[in-house]
């Protein structure tokens, strides 16, 4: 016998639980350009990437991303909450990312706990 | 031979306790050395967009998925409770699982695996053990040996329906990404930090490949040292088991995995940082829920889906469907392909301690043939980035398509 509820289930909550840590973090990201801090990686971090990121490219963006902090519309407290709104969402994620971990170790290490 | 009954009160007649022990010997190496192919293949499913969107260098990827895998390893032995449960029917009108007939399905399972290693196509390694396993029984024991109802709904369905649900899931997911970051003034959009991200996606879905996997040889070989009268039915995973098997997956996930990832990471789409966090999230996603409901899925397949689905979920983005229909010609040949050389070497395996030896040997001989063919184009972590970074330059993509809508002034 096919549960056929089952496969509408793991649609469903997969769905609604990658929606919601992405959703969260590009919320984050959002937000964190808003109150002029734009999330920038430099080549010396990722030094390997496949998508080539040279140091003009770089000071090229840091320029950019400068250039419209200083052009934001916003006032300094709105900024200030923005970065507490992207912290926030970041959280979010994190806390969701969480969850999952529980799920799949929760029951395991509730045996280990309830053994010790 | 020695006549013995089981718990079951059933009688059987069983090899000498050399025999015994030399075919118990060879089913748990060869599980291991099928755990060592799994961790292969499998590395690709966490660290494949990872890599590509440079979030991890390979290396590091690599060595994180390997000891995310060792961990995970020790921290279920669920799966490998019931890895034999269902598929094959034991007992009264089915099959009474030997260890020879373990190790036909094993030896049909890795050779499926390297066979599909050195071709670079994504196979479950999964469904490559259930293939094996099922081929040597229906040779072992007919076709009423297998519970064909839970093959279909725990097998095949799921086979076919976690990479539409993962693919779906990553294709909504990176819509929504992209939708949230987007700018229409033309100012930063800082899509870059999604790269921190996916150092935890990725380590997600890392771990959850570690809880699932290894438990599969872990049920294996429990299930040969119960078939030998060396365990008692029912009983736990042993500890020497459970802590040979994750250094096994871990070993093979840091020793391989670059040719696959080659494949995953660009042969399919170029990936860019939003997309490869939201394929990343919507793997794991899927992965957690079907597990919460009992699915034996295969992670390479949901992998693939979610990478498909992003690479939809992207403007401007172009999907290799040629690419991508070689990916599917490889998992719906996995099951019928492994049950294939499982039935066959089970067909050798009848002929006693012999057979066993012919198969091993044979095996061997085809392992080392296909590794040594693959050396000619090693693929490795000295030179799978430029590599890469070639391909992806040979790509013409567009870097920032305008946006539909025009910001207001």
């Amino acid at each position: 016998m096919i549960d056929w509820l089952d496969f509408l289930l793991v649609l469903v909550s997969a769905l609604v639980g990658a929606c919601v840590v992405v959703s969260a973090y590009a919320l984050g990201i959002r937000l964190l350009t808003l109150s002029g801090r734009t999330p920038l990686v430099t080549p010396a971090e990722f030094t390997d990437a496949i998508t080539i990121v040279t140091p003009a490219e770089i000071k090229a963006a840091a320029k950019r991303a400068a250039k419209a902090a200083k052009k934001s519309p916003l006032t300094e407290g709105q900024k200030r909450l923005a970065l507490v709104g992207a912290w926030g969402c970041f959280a979010l994620s994190a806390i969701a990312v969480l969850v999952g971990i529980y799920l799949i170790l929760g029951e395991h290490l509730t045996r280990l706990v309830g053994g010790a | 031979m020695k006549v013995f009954t089981d718990h079951r009160g059933s009688v059987h007649y069983r090899k000498a306790p050399v025999d015994l022990t030399l075919i118990v010997v060879l089913v748990i190496a060869l599980a291991l050395f099928f755990d060592f192919t799994n961790g292969f293949h499998d590395t690709a499913n966490a660290m494949a967009t990872p890599i590509a969107t440079g979030a991890l260098r390979p290396k590091a990827a690599v060595t994180l998925a390997a000891i995310l895998n060792l961990v995970g390893a020790f921290l279920s032995t669920e799966v490998a409770k019931t890895i034999s449960g269902g598929i094959i029917r034991e007992g009264d009108g089915g099959v009474l699982i030997t260890p020879e007939l373990v190790f036909a399905g094993l030896i049909g399972a890795v050779v499926w695996n390297m066979i599909t290693w050195l071709l670079g196509l994504p196979s479950s390694s999964s469904h490559a053990l259930f293939g094996g396993l099922i081929g040597a029984a229906i040779v072992g024991a007919g076709l009423g040996a297998i519970d064909f109802p839970v093959v279909v709904s725990k097998v095949i369905l799921p086979a076919l329906l976690a990479p539409l649900t993962a693919g779906l899931v990553a294709y909504a997911a990176t819509k929504l990404a992209y939708a949230i970051t987007r700018r229409y003034d033309g100012k930063p959009d800082g899509r870059d930090g999604f790269r921190y991200a996916q150092v935890f996606s990725s380590s997600l879905v890392a771990l959850a490949h570690g809880t699932n996997d290894a438990q599969k040889t872990m049920g294996v070989i429990t299930l040969t040292l119960v078939a030998a009268n060396l365990q008692a039915p029912g009983s736990d995973v042993q500890w020497w088991v459970i802590v040979t098997c994750a250094i096994a997956i871990a070993l093979g996930t840091y020793m391989g995995g670059w040719r696959i990832i080659k494949t995953l990471g660009t042969g399919l789409t170029d990936v860019k940082p939003a997309q490869g966090f939201a394929a990343e999230t919507a793997t794991a996603a899927t992965i957690l829920a079907s597990s919460h409901v009992g699915f034996a899925l295969s992670t390479t397949q949901v992998a693939s889906g979610s990478v498909i689905g992003s690479g939809l979920g992207r403007r401007g983005s172009k999907v290799r469907w040629r690419t991508a229909g070689r990916i599917g010609v490889g998992w719906l040949l996995t099951l019928p392909a492994a049950g294939a050389v499982g039935a066959l070497a089970a067909l050798v395996a009848h002929l006693g301690v012999g057979g066993v030896i012919i198969d091993a040997v044979v095996g061997v001989i085809v392992i080392i043939g296909i590794f040594m063919w693959s050396r000619r184009s090693e693929v490795s972590h000295h030179n799978v980035v430029s590599e890469v970074a070639d391909s992806g330059r040979a790509v013409k993509i567009k870097r920032n398509p305008k946006p539909k809508r025009k910001a207001k002034k």
